[in-house]
């Protein structure tokens, strides 16, 4: 269902951390380790806010985007779809699932004041080309869900919804998107884990809301089994969070 | 571009019958290899956004035989690729599923002319065709249970549609299909989500998307100029559709002001006024905030109306549970507008006859079974929308009635069908109150949408881990101090 989490395709498809870790063996060939692979993408998440700064799309179109070109990560080589043509293009297409459309000739236009290298300089005709390959990819599953909604409901739940707060917690969020987080945990699971790092870094004590959240029956029944199945989940998105919140606050 | 024929196309796997078709030889065919697997029958409907065609499987699939609706999207114009349309449609369909709503079989991509095809299980009718049958040549009103069954299940794949934030936007008659004979005949599937929204979360105002529909079936909120959508404007529609299944005419029938965009539809407030009366302040207390009622003085309020009586115009007793029914479909305010649930729970639906799953055919065993029209075809145009010399004939089935020529011509787009799997509803209903765990909130200060209030005390719900909270904070606390050194 289009708006409902837990009967998403998002939610059925989320992957297992060694599901997406995964060098496709075209690009294995070719020397990409692991770590290449990941830095790659973070670079292109990059990419992806840097174009998206130029064009003026809101951060959802940018949350949309990164989680498009991880995806087909997960699915292609980047030998075959060049992450330089992908990541724009990904922009492309979340921009119009996103309802907030940007011409494609404008996206090549920054594409260029952004971009010196000339591996980096595609036509408008790559992008419309790609955005059917990248629509292929994707098996037209399109609708995906962000934390950032989930976020400002339960810092308002907790209290915590002070312009302090709602910024650090929003930014942490964006971090997330350095990494494959959005792909593995659902959404509010990711929001929850901003809000506890931020209010141990601001020294807020949110034990007791973390405690009175209740667990709804409905969706235990469901999650249950996932849970279980990787009980360490929580302690590594949180461990990810804080690693690149660290990195990007030079602490 | 070579890669139409990559073994990893991505073909949507919703119908696994559909699957057997990767016969991997043809990279020099001019046909490409998906169309392949189909017998092209022939164009069907056309619009802005591209063609519809109906084709059968071919074998040796098991599904041959089986009638498709495959609706191509033209490449925009404007030289953007694949129309936003296009992809809000495939997004949704993608996500959806119920016996009461098209089912999307397959997306294909043809890379050597940048096309885009969706599939769906074909339906024989829509309401369009079955009221016009009724009007024009059965001279014969439709039966109540048939009323009653389409009724319901065009509710109740709203109220599945509703329930998941998803607004149609563009119910009417021509978009409400039914299945033609086979296993779901009489079955209700709602069609053409182009202009469907997910109402959670726009990012922009639902106004803002320049809706160029038909105004008849269009609610008096947004002919004021309301610019927030709610699904109570798919009600309104339901309300119009319902009472035209009765009379066989548009209930409200204004002339359209063309022009850009979003004109001020002032015939068709007067033609809803003259049945309805003269919304009012007390009666509807938000009247007084939308743009058109406060711009509009002197046409809209100054104009006084008498009271046609709704039920004159749809000769029913103002005592009659479906007269009930259909006032509170058609209440001006849409936050007094019955909702889709609700109104499955309507005592309309507990009365003999009762609805049934084969809207179509009677209980009865007594009463004469209508053969409808089938679907006009145009054989003469390909799948490029090229059009052959031959003069245009009509492919029917021996019960079809006379097909009118021009009928082809309407720009409206209703083709394609069905199948659904069966939907587990209380299930469903688990589910819906599940997702607004920390995921349904009202976003940024939107207007609250109907139906919310329900699921609000849900809402604080989330899930942690099992883990208990203290082992979390020790260790996280650990963790900081080993990354911080």
């Amino acid at each position: 269902m289009a708006a409902n989490f837990w009967t998403s395709s998002h939610y059925k498809q989320l992957l297992d951390q060694e599901e997406v870790d995964v060098v496709q063996s075209l690009d294995k060939d070719r020397g990409i380790t692991l770590e290449d692979f990941k830095l790659i993408k973070m670079h292109m998440a990059n990419y992806i806010l840097k174009l998206a700064q130029n064009v003026k799309v809101r951060q959802r179109v940018v949350a949309t985007a990164i989680t498009y070109m991880r995806r087909v990560y997960t699915r292609k080589s980047m030998t075959e779809y060049d992450p330089r043509l992908v990541t724009p293009t990904c922009l492309y297409l979340a921009s119009k699932a996103e309802e907030s459309t940007v011409q494609a000739r404008l996206l090549v236009f920054y594409i260029k004041k952004i971009q010196s290298d000339e591996k980096y300089k595609y036509e408008i005709k790559h992008i419309l080309e790609m955005e059917m390959k990248i629509l292929e990819a994707l098996d037209y599953y399109l609708v995906v869900f962000h934390p950032y909604r989930a976020l400002s409901q339960l810092l308002q739940d907790a209290g915590l919804n002070d312009i302090n707060m709602t910024q650090l917690t929003w930014g942490l969020v964006n971090d997330t998107y350095k990494m494959d987080l959005i792909l593995i945990h659902p959404p509010y699971l990711i929001a929850l884990a901003c809000i506890y790092i931020a209010s141990v870094l601001r020294e807020k004590d949110t034990t007791a809301w973390f405690e009175e959240l209740h667990v709804d029956m409905n969706v235990v029944s469901l999650l249950k089994a996932k849970l279980c199945e990787r009980g360490e989940s929580i302690q590594f998105l949180l461990l990810g969070s804080c690693i690149e919140f660290v990195g990007c606050c030079n602490f | 571009m070579g890669d139409g024929n990559n073994s990893n196309r991505g073909l949507v796997s919703a119908n696994a019958a559909n699957r057997n078709n990767n016969n991997n030889n043809g990279s020099h065919h001019k046909k490409p290899e998906w169309l392949q697997q189909y017998d092209l029958i022939g164009k069907i409907g056309e619009g802005t956004y591209g063609l519809v065609f109906l084709a059968k499987i071919k074998p040796p699939s098991p599904s041959r035989g089986k009638s498709i609706a495959i609706k191509k999207f033209k490449q925009s114009k404007d030289g953007d690729g694949v129309s936003p349309t296009a992809i809000r449609e495939i997004m949704l369909l993608r996500e959806i599923s119920h016996e009461n709503v098209v089912k999307l079989v397959n997306v294909h991509i043809n890379h050597a002319d940048m096309s885009l095809y969706l599939a769906f299980d074909y339906a024989e009718h829509d309401l369009y065709e079955i009221i016009r049958h009724h009007r024009d040549k059965a001279n014969h009103p439709l039966n109540q249970y048939t009323v009653k069954s389409l009724l319901w299940q065009l509710l109740n794949g709203l109220n599945y549609l509703h329930s998941n934030w998803i607004i149609h936007r563009d119910l009417k008659p021509s978009n409400i299909l039914v299945m033609g004979e086979g296993e779901e005949q009489g079955v209700v599937k709602i069609a053409d989500f182009g202009l469907a929204r997910i109402y959670q979360a726009p990012l922009k105002p639902l106004f803002e998307n320049g809706v160029v529909v038909t105004i008849w079936y269009r609610a008096p909120e947004l002919l004021l100029g309301a610019k927030h959508y709610t699904s109570a404007v798919d009600m309104w529609a339901v309300g119009c559709i319902f009472a035209e299944l009765l009379t066989l005419k548009p209930l409200f029938q204004g002339q359209e002001v063309k022009g850009p965009p979003n004109p001020f539809q002032l015939d068709q407030l007067d033609k809803i006024f003259k049945v309805l009366g003269h919304p009012t302040i007390e009666k509807w207390p938000t009247l007084a905030n939308l743009p058109n009622w406060q711009q509009d003085v002197q046409h809209i309020q100054g104009h006084k109306y008498d009271n046609a009586g709704l039920y004159n115009v749809v000769h029913l007793s103002p005592k009659s549970p479906a007269y009930d029914l259909l006032s509170k479909m058609l209440e001006y305010d849409p936050r007094k507008r019955i909702t889709a649930a609700q109104a499955l729970e309507h005592e309309y639906f507990r009365l003999e006859p009762l609805p049934g799953y084969n809207a179509l055919v009677p209980n009865q065993p007594g009463e004469k079974v209508i053969n409808y029209p089938t679907r006009p075809v145009d054989t003469t145009t390909d799948f490029e929308g090229t059009t052959s010399l031959q003069p245009s004939q009509t492919v029917t089935s021996g019960n079809a009635v006379n097909m009118q020529g021009g009928h082809m011509a309407r720009s409206v787009p209703r083709a394609m069908g069905v199948g659904m799997p069966r939907m587990p509803h209380q299930s469903m209903a688990a589910y819906n109150l599940a997702s607004q765990a920390g995921m349904g909130m009202n976003p940024g200060g939107i207007p609250m949408q109907r139906g919310v209030s329900s699921q609000a005390h849900q809402q604080q719900q989330v899930i942690l881990p099992s883990r208990n909270n203290k082992d979390v904070t020790e260790w996280f606390q650990e963790s900081l101090r080993l990354l911080l050194g």
